[in-house]
């Protein structure tokens, strides 16, 4: 599920996770994101933008982490937001990984291969 | 013991980032939205001159805090419509609607405010963009403290820094 309030962010996170063979669900903050796990839509991993209007990631991870139906969702920062408190704050709240935009589609991969979501001989160019 | 915290930084390392600062930060976005085909050109344009663009979409973000400033990227036209066109790989020529300009100019300032945010004094606390089709205005009480004037295709881009004044 990728989370982000530009239309244009999701298409660039969409073109690099769908060249990784992930099937891949939106929303444009962390409300609408809720909404559809609550209506039982619940992806393996989220990408999450921070800086949201409705509801920001970091309430989303904590909203989500606050389920425990929904421990197995990997949850991925992918935000601007680069303050070192506000990086442990997420981590702290239940964020795996952490990407700070820009970022290259090389940086998402490897996130991802870390998290153990690709497949090792994924890594390299299947975005491409 | 002798403590350095951000605070005990000279007025001028607090007041702003210098040019090369905001020209590596908007190289770097501009390089991941748009790739190392085609890169930004710096322009010398003189102090006081106004954004030459004919049709032009602007947007910004501030930035309060620990460092409170006002980020703003201006563009041409026809610019705006092929960075949005790239962000959502549209075909080359095909025609972008303006609320794909104004989401992905945003975006674009998002980027670049965020990132002259973390190179600032913190915590800091970054705005959601507000986006126009056309000149950005600036509140009487700000002061424009670092401009970038750079051309894309040979078409204008301005990326601006005022602070309270």
């Amino acid at each position: 599920m990728i989370i982000d309030d530009s239309r244009a962010m999701r298409s660039i996170l969409r073109r690099i996770v769908t060249g990784l063979d992930f099937e891949t669900t939106e929303a444009e903050h962390g409300q609408a994101a809720l909404d559809q796990m609550n209506a039982g839509v619940v992806p393996d991993v989220c990408l999450v933008d921070w800086n949201m209007p409705v509801m920001d990631g970091y309430t989303f991870i904590t909203q989500v982490r606050a389920n425990p139906e929904w421990r197995d969702v990997t949850l991925m920062m992918v935000t601007t937001e680069s303050e070192q408190r506000n990086i442990v704050r997420a981590l702290a709240a239940g964020a795996h990984e952490y990407v700070i935009k820009p970022f290259t589609p090389d940086a998402i991969v490897e996130k991802l291969s870390l998290l153990g979501l690709v497949p090792a001989e994924t890594e390299q160019g299947a975005w491409a | 013991m002798n403590v350095l915290t951000f605070f005990e930084a000279s007025p001028d390392e607090a007041d702003a980032p210098t040019v090369d600062d905001l020209q590596a930060v908007t190289e770097d976005v501009w390089l991941a939205l748009v790739g190392e085909d085609e890169v930004l050109v710096p322009r010398m344009v003189p102090p006081g001159t106004p954004f030459d663009a004919t049709g032009v979409w602007s947007s910004s973000v501030t930035v309060s805090g620990g460092w409170a400033g006002v980020v703003t990227v201006e563009l041409d036209e026809g610019v705006a419509q092929q960075l949005s066109a790239r962000m959502l790989a549209l075909p080359e020529g095909e025609p972008v609607a303006d609320g794909d300009i104004a989401d992905a100019v945003g975006e674009l300032v998002n980027m670049v405010g965020g990132n002259v945010k973390s190179l600032m004094p913190g915590p800091s606390v970054l705005s959601l963009p507000a986006v126009a089709a056309g000149r950005a205005a600036f509140a009487s009480d700000v002061a424009e403290v670092c401009r970038l004037d750079l051309a894309w295709r040979g078409a204008p881009v301005r990326i601006c820094i005022h602070v309270p004044a």
